[in-house]
């Protein structure tokens, strides 16, 4: 009764060169730690660079070759929107691997599989940015997830490190298996999991029954814990301060990311007939998460926590051209989400780049630990100063452009509901501003706790992603048309 | 009555039987045996012997990477059977396909090879 | 008819998983309440599937395939933190394991 004559699939290789140069790095970095072992470690940090960059270059032939490439019945899709976002990940993990280079190979952690670690969580993360198709989705989300457990309790002797591990684990799982359930109900009613049929059904209005409303509900529910909107965040800050920092960073920009993309595809492919079920879920999710984020941001003297709490608030920033999506159209919204993505990439992981950098010398990710860094490190105090004014979005930095454009969507239409949603917005930028500002006060006008005033060594590897972060702030809040460009290529293709 | 219902009235009596004989002899039980409470009854070891530490000990960590491996490879035989069933008319792209999935398995299997999981210490 | 009865066991599944993760504080016992919960989900997949006709059976029983694999990964990564934790500190009691509080 089941079988179904069978038709060899049309591979398009092309297509797949991203993943396949990515899965060929990551099980040579494999064969060479356990063949070389300690001989060979540091080269593994390089191989994953390389590998990382060489993924690039089938990316750049794609997109000069244009087109849009669909295989498995348009389960897997090769879009604008997919190579933009394949980008902005490898570029991530690129800077990833640098921040890390230095903090694993002098933490005498397993190097070899570290790299191997972030290469396989990386893999998920092109596989999420082309899926379109509810179980290529639910893998992609598991491959670049089980990975990241693994590395957020990297230090395995350390108590914080086990709590972080088994807190993110613990809501991971949790969350896919709430995500899993409403797959499950939306797989029911419409018979598919290719995400285009659901869409062509859910809104033909024969689906029209409330076991959908309860899918769609708990698929973004799912979601909303893995980009840790409130109230679904609770893993967030503890994780990221027992997380080693690189991979904070990594977290808090490539897994959020990564959790967004697929939000952008469910959502807008799947789901766009039902405005009026996540419409309302994603306007309560972006008010409470940028508020409560804020809020709690205040009060931290840490400043990993700090930037924890900040990157939930930031969430709630990208959260809201969700719950206006309805009115100003798909296309606006998917721009608006990805240009405030590709700038998040570049401040975020500077910030937690220079707080690597001070902590090298400190030992501490104490707000007060900041104090008079102007006198000992200036070239540091003025790159900190650069990352989180442009967290706060302060022009000429990167971060304005990215507000201005969650602005311009929001109230492109107006309706009641979005103009509060934007008044919200500008209050929560201005509460940002507060305790953003704060950091730089304390390395500006603090004196030094310590009275030691040595100048701190920052590795070249480190000081690389420094600079290309910061180069990338500057350029995109000065010539902002730079992401524009990218973005506006992004909304799907056919 | 639906037939549906019907086939479940049979379990609903099968299960109702089984719980009233279960009681049955249980009750039975506790009206004839004599009723002499003692604290040394309470004791782990009647024998006398007082257990020593907590009832949870810890067993040998061994058994546990071993039975992970089993888990983790033997569940990925889920997808080698539906592939051997139908290995025939999926002709050499599929064996291609698999022998790739194989390789990956078989490097994870190598690397715990090497690591020394697999010795029995 | 059929249908509702599978998707009822799927509903109580569900809840049991939700209620154990929730309610439990044994590290172990909250891994297999994630289980229910998936198990759940595979009960619903197939359930779905066979009354769809057979192009939707074979994609319910192929993504239920999937999700057992998932599970056994997943579940593997949490025994191993489950048990680091426990040779760190010696008990799996989550209640215990707050070093920080969100």
């Amino acid at each position: 009764m089941l079988a179904a004559a069978f038709s060899r699939p049309e591979i398009d290789y092309h297509a797949f060169a991203p993943e396949i140069v990515l899965v060929g790095a990551l099980l040579l970095i494999l064969v060479v730690d356990l063949l070389f072992e300690d001989r060979a470690r540091w080269a593994t940090s390089t191989l994953a660079g390389l590998g990382l960059l060489g993924a690039l270059v089938p990316i750049l032939t794609l997109a000069v070759d244009g087109g849009d490439r669909s295989m498995f019945g348009g389960a897997y899709v090769v879009d604008n929107f997919a190579l933009v976002l394949k980008a902005l990940f490898l570029i991530g993990g690129y800077l990833t691997v640098l921040i890390s280079t230095d903090y694993i190979g002098e933490g005498d952690y397993y190097e070899g599989e570290y790299y191997f670690m972030l290469l396989s969580s990386l893999l998920g993360m092109l596989v999420i940015a082309s899926a379109r198709d509810l179980i290529s989705i639910f893998i992609a989300l598991e491959t670049l997830s089980i990975p990241a457990y693994l590395l957020a309790g990297w230090r395995k002797r350390d108590l914080k490190g086990n709590e972080a591990s088994l807190k993110y684990y613990l809501l991971g799982v949790f969350a896919s298996g709430v995500m899993l359930y409403g797959m499950s109900l939306i797989f029911g009613v419409t018979h598919s999991t290719v995400l285009t049929v659901i869409g062509e059904r859910l809104a033909g209005g024969g689906a029209s029954v409330p076991i959908v409303t309860v899918g769609i509900l708990f698929v973004i529910i799912g979601f909303a814990f893995k980009v840790s909107a409130v109230p679904f965040h609770a893993w967030a800050p503890d994780t990221y301060e027992g997380a080693p920092t690189p991979i904070t960073a990594y977290l808090s920009v490539a897994s959020k990311a990564a959790g967004f993309v697929a939000l952008l595809s469910l959502v807008f492919i799947a789901f766009e007939g039902r405005s009026d079920v996540w419409q309302p879920l994603f306007w309560v999710l972006s008010a409470l998460t940028m508020t409560v984020g804020n809020v709690i941001a205040l009060r931290q003297t840490n400043v990993i926590r700090l930037l924890a709490y900040s990157s939930v608030a930031q969430a709630g920033y990208m959260l809201a051209p969700f719950a206006v999506a309805g009115h100003t159209g798909v296309n606006q919204a998917v721009e608006s989400v990805v240009t405030y993505l590709l700038v998040y990439l570049a401040m975020n992981i500077g910030a937690f780049a220079v707080v690597m950098a001070v902590a090298r010398k400190t030992r501490s990710g104490e707000l007060s630990s900041f104090g008079g860094l102007f006198e000992y490190a200036p070239g540091l105090t003025v790159l900190t100063s650069i990352f989180f004014f442009a967290l706060a979005g302060i022009p000429p930095l990167g971060g304005w452009y990215a507000k201005l454009v969650i602005f311009r969507t929001l109230l492109d239409q107006p309706t009641v509901w979005s103009v509060v949603l934007a008044v919200l917005v500008g209050v929560n930028s201005a509460i940002g501003l507060y305790y953003y500002a704060s950091v730089a006060r304390e390395t500006w006008m603090r004196p030094v706790p310590d009275e030691d005033r040595t100048p701190i060594s920052v590795p070249s590897s480190l000081a690389a992603a420094i600079g290309l972060c910061a180069i990338a702030t500057l350029a995109i809040g000065v010539v902002p048309q730079i992401v524009a460009r990218f973005a506006h290529l992004a909304p799907f293709g056919s | 009555m639906s037939d549906f219902l019907q086939a479940y009235l049979t379990v609903a009596v099968f299960g109702g039987t089984a719980g009233l004989l279960i009681a049955g002899v249980l009750g039975l039980g506790r009206l004839i045996r004599p009723s002499r409470p003692n604290p040394d009854k309470l004791t782990t070891y009647e024998s006398g012997v007082d257990p020593v530490g907590s009832g949870f000990s810890q067993s040998q960590v061994r058994y546990y990477i071993f039975a992970l491996l089993f888990v983790l490879f033997d569940v990925e035989a889920v997808f080698i059977f539906p592939w051997a069933v139908g290995l025939e008319t999926y002709s050499y792209f599929g064996l291609v396909e698999m022998g790739i999935f194989v390789f990956i398995l078989v490097l994870g299997l190598v690397y715990a090879w090497r690591k020394g999981v697999l010795r029995w210490v | 008819m059929l249908l509702n009865q599978f998707l009822l066991l799927g509903a109580v599944l569900f809840c049991i998983g939700v209620y154990g993760v929730l309610a439990r504080k044994n590290g172990v016992l909250v891994l297999m309440s994630i289980e229910l919960i998936l198990n759940s989900v595979n009960i619903n997949l197939v359930a779905f599937g066979m009354m769809g006709g057979d192009a939707a059976a074979i994609t319910g029983q192929v993504f239920a395939l999937f999700v057992i694999t998932v599970a056994a990964a997943e579940v593997g990564v949490g025994l191993a933190i489950v048990l680091l934790i426990y040779r760190n500190r010696t008990t799996v009691d989550l209640d215990e394991v707050d070093l920080m509080k969100g």
